[in-house]
């Protein structure tokens, strides 16, 4: 048996109040927030693990937190306007109180930054991919020289679409006699844009790595990770060194309303951070 | 310990348990079997035949709050739990809530169930035969409850009864409410043997035990097309069976907006959208996929964190299915029990 038998939990369905301190635009449908929960405490989470946000009469969305573990209290979530809960969301401003639920899920945890210690660290993101990346980003960038090297691949289909432009700014600033390296692409770029233009996968020959020192972390729409399996799969990269975050619906985080299940894994108890060697064989999470 | 006694002595422990204990048992309604409440020991239904639910409805019930709350922020957890005595539950039944208890209690203990579950006082009544030809639970070692009870109750001749106590609580209960003498350990065994006999010809699926490895290795078997074809994605198996514990959560604010709720309800992995995230992008499109990974579950995921099937084989799916999908039919196909050619 793989049963873990544990004690009834009071609050595992009680959500805890947060207020909005920061809001900023990105575009129509995607949104910043920053969030301070009431009890002014840190949430105490790992790079890719994600919250419920609740809203009260609305309901409660699976969101991924996008700053690292160490922005004391506060925490930055982002978001894209599709469903129930981030449409409502949308009409918030700063101040207004939200209600979160969590950190839940297996995120980056100390085994996985032991693994990427020394090694190349090679991100690749596509469109709001980059939000759960960003917990991750920021962590290693200003500690890059424990990392060989860190090379990010971001592609977006406009270049209305890449979120956090300030940021991405910075990193190519950075890129310049360090060894953090950014590369972007564009499906349909503008008349200005001097960057790459094509989907993501048309980044990777341009980056030089050594497959078996390459630490490979992917997030990404559904869709995007088939072609980057294969491309990093013709570079000879051993599965055991890619990393993804699987995104699925979640109704409870805690591994009961069976909404995430693909196959035996619950993605917000294994996941939503896969090491690809543990679910290759998992045909319902490709 | 082995106790004895009579069905007289149990309606009447049963009648005074009443004054302080909510009690469900089988009822007759109609021509249906249904768990309910009983308000006298004489609304039991004491013959051996399936209900149309499940007893997880008591513990889980098909819609109940989770929170309170007021528009201005104040929220309350909420738990609605009561003592209850639950009677008269079949091994197969028995099984199911034992399957429930564990799924609720792992890793995240789920605090609605688990104080319902903890008020709760099991008195399990055994089978010494199938109830009907839809009834599987001999293939699944279902037709024996070895845990999952307080007391248990096997049915001798001239309404007697044995009474197996199994837990503190059920002793003090059955101190409290149960008139019996001492029971014979030799009277409990001649039961067993005689209720072997008559399950003697029923056989258990062939290799049951990897099943688990025989569903993964079998994904992509033609049964599941074949039978995927004609379900109808109507979600009655998932709402009837006795180890189905998805859900949804929803909010309703009160029409005044002053106050709301939220609730969950059961929902079912069989329905079209159960996988669809707002994006539109649904990661289980099909039919067959959804009933693939229903048996999956009862017969490879499930099983596998359980240690033993998941389906307890009380055939309630195969009487509520309008296209008669039948697990039995699923896993003789992929154990290849059945001889057919699926191709």
């Amino acid at each position: 048996m793989e049963l873990a038998l544990v004690q009834s939990n009071a609050k595992l369905y009680l959500p805890e109040p947060a207020r909005i301190v920061k809001v900023r635009n990105f575009t129509e449908h995607e949104k910043f927030f920053q969030i301070e929960l009431l009890r002014k405490g840190s949430l105490g989470h790992d790079p890719g693990q994600f919250v419920e946000v609740s809203i009260l009469g609305i309901g409660e969305a699976p969101i991924s937190i996008a700053s690292p573990p160490d922005s004391g209290n506060r925490f930055d979530l982002c978001a894209r306007a599709v469903g129930d809960v981030t449409k409502k969301l949308f009409t918030f401003k700063k101040n207004d109180l939200i209600y979160i639920r969590g950190p839940f899920g297996h995120g980056f945890d100390d085994k996985i930054f032991q693994r990427m210690r020394g090694k190349h660290l090679l991100f690749i993101a596509g469109g709001i991919g980059y939000f759960p990346l960003r917990s991750l980003i920021n962590q290693v960038i200003p500690n890059a020289k424990n990392y060989k090297k860190i090379s990010i691949l971001y592609g977006c289909k406009t270049s209305q679409d890449r979120m956090f432009p300030d940021e991405l700014k910075k990193i190519h600033h950075l890129s310049v006699g360090s060894n953090v390296e950014l590369l972007e692409t564009l499906d349909h770029p503008e008349a200005d844009w001097t960057g790459n233009v094509g989907v993501i996968t048309t980044l990777i020959p341009k980056i030089d790595f050594d497959p078996a020192e390459t630490i490979a972390i992917i997030v990404g729409p559904p869709i995007m990770y088939k072609f980057v399996l294969t491309s990093l799969m013709d570079k000879h990269m051993p599965k055991e060194n890619i990393y993804m975050s699987l995104e699925r619906r979640m109704k409870c985080g805690v591994g009961k309303c069976g909404h995430c299940q693909m196959e035996g894994v619950y993605v917000c108890q294994k996941g939503p951070v896969f090491n690809y060697a543990d679910v290759e064989h998992n045909e319902e999470l490709f | 310990m082995l106790l004895k006694t009579t069905k007289t002595a149990l309606l009447k422990g049963i009648d005074q348990v009443l004054s302080t204990y909510q009690v469900a048992a089988l009822t007759k309604q109609d021509s249906r079997v249904l768990y309910n409440y009983v308000k006298t020991s004489h609304d039991i239904f004491w013959g051996c035949r399936p209900t149309v639910l499940p007893p997880k409805k008591f513990f889980f019930p098909p819609h109940e709050t989770l929170l309170d709350y007021t528009a201005d922020g104040q929220i309350i957890a909420k738990i609605e739990s009561k003592p209850l005595v639950l009677f008269g539950i079949h091994p197969c039944d028995l099984r199911g809530i034992q399957i429930l208890d564990e799924a609720f209690a792992d890793l995240h203990g789920d605090p609605n169930y688990l104080e319902r579950r903890e008020k709760a006082i099991i008195i399990g009544l055994d089978c010494h035969q199938t109830c009907d030809q839809d009834s599987f639970c001999y293939k699944v070692g279902a037709h024996y409850a070895k845990t999952g009870y307080d007391i248990m109750l096997y049915p001798l001749k001239d309404d007697q009864y044995l009474v197996e106590v199994a837990t503190d609580r059920g002793n003090v209960f059955a101190e409290q409410f149960l008139r019996a003498i001492k029971g014979e350990e030799k009277e409990l065994e001649e039961y067993q043997q005689a209720k072997a006999k008559a399950f003697e010809s029923l056989k258990p699926f062939k290799d049951l035990e990897k099943f688990p490895e025989l569903f993964q290795e079998n994904t992509h078997h033609p049964v599941w097309e074949h039978e995927g074809a004609r379900c109808l994605s109507c979600g009655s198996c998932v709402m009837v069976c006795p180890t189905c514990y998805c859900f949804n959560v929803t909010d309703d604010w009160e029409l005044n907006m002053r106050a709301g709720k939220r609730q969950r309800h059961w929902d079912a992995c069989m329905l079209h959208d159960f996988t669809t995230v707002a994006t539109g992008e649904n990661f289980r499109p099909t039919a067959t996929a959804r009933l693939h990974h229903r048996i999956n579950r009862k017969f490879n995921y499930l099983m596998k964190k359980h240690g033993q099937s998941v389906c307890v084989g009380c055939g309630r799916c195969v009487r509520a299915c309008l296209a008669d999908i039948s697990p039995k039919t699923i896993a003789e196909a992929i154990n290849g029990e059945d001889e057919k050619e699926w191709n």
